[in-house]
This record gives C-alpha cells, structure tokens and sequence, in this order.
C-alpha cells in the first residue's frame, strides 16, 4: 500500500498504537516455584511494584491512551495496579492466564483461554476486546477459539505494515493488529542496548514508518530486566513518544479503539494462515 | 588481493544486490507455523517484496531473487510479478533445508527446479544454498538440471570457475557471497544493530572492495523480523544504491547477468 492508498483517516498518515505487557509473576513462574521468587527471579515483580507506575506516569504526562496487555494470573496478584490502569482511561486486553505457551496447550486451549477471558472481566468488569499471545506463540485453534470468547482482535503477528482482517471460522472475523520487533522494549534490552541506543533505534524506526505511512505498534514491558520500567528507560519511552507526538499525521488509538476504526473502513477478510 | 579478472569496458565494479525471499518455507522448514512470532515470513510476500520492486524500479536496477519452493507455491503471483517485471528469479531449496539432505537432495533440488520453471515458463539457471549449507553432490546436480551459476560459497572476493569432482569447469561459474557482513541477517538477528550503523559498515564495505577487485555482492531478505522488507531497512537498501551509484565506474548486474559475462570471458577468471 502507498501513500496514495492511504488507509487511515482524512489529513493522517500514521496510526499509533501503545502497548504495554503487562508480564509480571506469570513469566518469572515458569522459572521457580511460588516461594522463590527471589534474585533474579523478581524482575516481574519489579513491574509490579515499580514499574507499571512509572509507565502510568509517562503516559500520563504524554496525554497518550494505551493498551495493558494483561495475563489473568498477573491481574489476580496485582489488582492494584490493574484498576490504577483503568482509572487512567487505558484499556486492559488478556493475555494467557499464566503466560501459557499457546502453541503447546492441544486440548486445554479451550479452557486456558475461558478461565484467562472470565478471571479478566471479573477483574475489570468488563470483557477484553483483544488477545496477544504469550510467548508470541499460537495454535491453528487458537484465532476460532477467541471469535468463540467474543474477542475483536489479536495483535500477536508481526506480518504486515497494516491492521487487516482474519476469518476465524464460523462465518466469524477478527482484527489482526501487528506489532513490531524493532519497537518492543525487549528486543533491544534483553541483549543488552542502552536506552539511548533504543531511543536512536525507535526514532529511526519511527521516521521510515511514518514516511511510508504505516501502522506503528510500540511495545513496552513493565519488567525490571527487559522492560521499560525502570526509570532511565520510562524517560526514554516517554521521549519516544514526545518525539511521535511532534510529527504531523501520527495519531493515537487503543487497540480496541483501532481494531473497531479499522475493520468499520476496510470489512474485506482474508483467510487466516492455516 | 590481486586475483585474475576482467570486467567488462568502463566498468571497475560490478555491484549485485542479491534478495533471499525466505518466505514461511524457513518456518516450515523448522516445524514452526507461520503464526504470531513465527509470521515473519509471510511479511516477504505480503509487503516485502513488493516494497522491493518498486524501489528497484525506481532505480532501475537489476537485482536476483532467490526463491525457496515452497514460498513460490504460497506466493505464486508475487513470484510471476518478480519475473514479470523483469528481474532474475533464481533458486534456493524447497523448504530452506539448511541442513543436510542426504539422499533427499537430487529430488528436492529437481522439485524447487520445476516448481519456479513451470510457473514462470522460464527454467533457473542460478541458485543458492539454504543457510550456506552445499555438499560435493550438489554441484553435480545443479549441472545436471542446466544450472549456468551457483552463489553459495563464501571463499573468495571474486567469480570464479566452478569445480565439479575437480575439474575446473567453463559451462559453470561460483559467484560467491559473504554471509556474516554482507547480509543484513547477522546484523539484526544477532546483534540488533541500528539500522543506521549497518549502513555505515555497508558503506564502508563497499569502499574497501572498490578499491580492491571492484565486487560488491550485498544479500538481503524482505521478511521482518531479521530481514530488511520493513521501512527502515528498505530505506538502508535506497541509501546503498544512492551511494554506490556515486562511485565512477560501477555497474549493476544481475547474477545471471555477470555470470554469463564470467562464463563468456572464463580465460580471465581462475
């Protein structure tokens, strides 16, 4: 798609979406037993008691909407910070109940994905609207299985420079919102960038794509290892979005706010991958 | 390095941009579904490619790519419109097999062959191993099936006469590359560099072999992920073709192109 073919709404250029996984406990447990979550096993709780504050923060000072990508595990231990997230006007998505590995769950999936939907709207008081997978990692089964729950979106591909529209069986559709390696947190911090060779590496992301007039995902964590949450890496993410934020044409939605935007202007589905 | 060459008149250096399409077949290839983490692939034909047509176009420049089996049948018209728009469609596997095929590599080989020949009307005459990963055998049935080149080895800054159970072959020529700088997916596979600083190194890659011989092979893929089909990294491709093209002297080939200059001019090549 060109810029001629622009997509997005009248007079902009450049829809972005902000999302934060919210990946506490849940990931550090697939590691330890409950009762040693101690060393190097509490970067997840970090998030929890540091992290996912100074995230609110920033994006309270850059007056930007997200999406928390929540695993119900996570939402049960913290509910804290999960209502903080909803008083702040974000929107809260599910993600796995404990971090599960999708791709491996065969004959559970079903109701991993129920007890994850159901633990989430208790929590909120509200059905999540959209999914993305733990781990990155999917079944075949997995899209029907969240048209069965009601779900609008996923966001766990990484395909496209667009939001586009999946059949998931059952006459059913959903809204596929891709993300980004090179705008997720981790991929630079897990081996180690700094946070200014991030913020020159967004920065430099961000300018081709909104030249080329793309979808923008970013992708943070509130984790102390990989993540954004602690507070020289908050600074840097908050600077990132200044940055965005000064661009004429870039505008912001939630994720759900983007997915019912998107498939209201462009319904035509495609078959999903397999 | 002074090796025995010859380019062509008024040309001191012949550039190749060479694109490895690795579509899905390198999911599949792995037993991984083309699914969330694992879709990088399907970006190559969904946006990659097509982003890279049209920026060769723009520049007009011949370039090469390398087309596993596999992603030809997921992406057939993506393929046909590579070929339609004139550039090269050469071969590279079936499922990306970047591992050893044993008995199995005659008729994978002769499989990707006939899948590229039948869908364009227009046999491969070069091809590329998956992953570097080539054996004696391989060469032999590259022959076998009418292949004029292979660009698999990593042994040398210049085109060379192919060996086949060694001799030295004048139907046959290796037009090598070099996959741990030459290649974007080192780079941001690896050591996630900036894709500003990989164009520097680039830069400077093409500055020294300038000097020198005057061969300058880069490798891309249009994937996500650990590819180069994404904005930023397009954009590191136009920015390679701007500055070469500043260079006196250079001139863009196809693979195909410089291997039948090679394969004309074999006395000049070792």
């Amino acid at each position: 798609m060109t810029t001629s073919n622009n997509p997005w709404p009248q007079g902009k250029t450049c829809g972005v979406l902000v999302t934060v996984n919210f990946d506490a406990e849940s990931v550090d447990l697939h590691e330890v037993e409950p009762e040693n979550l101690f060393g190097r096993f509490s970067y997840g709780r970090y998030g929890m008691r540091a992290g996912v504050w100074r995230l609110l923060d920033m994006l309270r000072t850059q007056g930007v909407k997200a999406t928390f990508f929540v695993p119900a595990l996570d939402a049960e231990n913290n509910p804290a910070q999960v209502e903080a997230i909803l008083k702040d006007g974000h929107e809260v998505a599910a993600r796995g109940y404990a971090f599960e590995d999708h791709s491996q769950l065969r004959d559970n999936e079903r109701s991993v994905l129920a007890r994850a939907h159901h633990a989430l709207e208790k929590i909120t008081g509200k059905a999540p609207l959209g999914w993305r997978a733990p781990q990155g990692l999917l079944s075949p089964a997995t899209l029907g299985l969240l048209c069965e729950l009601g779900y609008r979106y996923d966001s766990s591909f990484q395909d496209d420079d667009y939001p586009y529209v999946m059949e998931c069986g059952g006459g059913r559709d959903i809204v596929e919102l891709p993300s980004f390696q090179m705008l997720d947190d981790s991929t630079l911090y897990a081996p180690r960038h700094s946070s200014n060779r991030v913020l020159k590496t967004w920065k430099e992301e961000f300018d081709a794509m909104h030249d080329a007039g793309t979808l923008v995902t970013l992708t943070l964590h509130a984790r102390g290892d990989y993540g954004s949450g602690r507070a020289v890496r908050a600074a840097a993410a908050g600077e990132f979005l200044a940055y965005v934020q000064q661009r004429s044409g870039a505008f912001f939605m939630t994720c759900a706010e983007m997915a019912a935007w998107w498939k209201e202007q462009h319904p035509q589905s495609e078959p999903a991958p397999i | 390095m002074q090796g025995k060459f010859r380019w062509p008149d008024g040309v001191r250096c012949v550039a190749l941009l060479s694109v490895d399409f690795d579509g899905p077949s390198h999911e599949i290839g792995r037993k991984l579904r083309p699914l969330g983490i694992n879709s990088w692939g399907r970006y190559a034909g969904r946006r990659g490619v097509p982003r890279y047509l049209d920026l060769f176009e723009k520049h007009s420049i011949p370039a090469t790519f390398f087309v596993p089996g596999y992603d030809a049948e997921c992406y057939p018209q993506v393929v046909k419109d590579i070929h339609r728009r004139g550039f090269e469609v050469a071969a590279h596997g079936y499922l990306h097999e970047g591992w050893a095929l044993g008995d199995e590599e005659r008729e994978l080989l002769s499989r990707t062959h006939h899948i590229l020949a039948d869908l364009l009307g227009q046999a491969p005459v070069g091809w590329r191993s998956p992953s570097g990963r080539k054996t004696a055998r391989t060469m032999r049935v590259l022959k076998e099936l009418g292949y004029r080149y292979d660009s698999s080895d990593k042994d040398y800054d210049l085109p060379y006469m192919a060996r086949i159970d060694g001799e030295r072959r004048t139907d046959m020529v290796e037009i090598p590359n070099n996959t741990y700088s030459l290649d974007d997916f080192p780079w941001f596979k690896f050591s996630m560099t900036p894709a500003s600083e990989v164009l520097e190194q680039w830069r400077q890659e093409f500055d020294s072999l300038y000097a020198e011989n005057g061969y300058f092979m880069l490798t891309f893929h249009p994937r996500s992920g650990w590819g180069s089909g994404i904005p930023s990294r397009a954009k590191v491709i136009e920015e390679m073709i701007r500055y070469i093209r500043q260079h006196d002297g250079v001139r863009f080939f196809s693979i195909a192109g410089l291997a039948d200059w090679c394969l004309a001019n074999h006395d000049y090549f070792e």
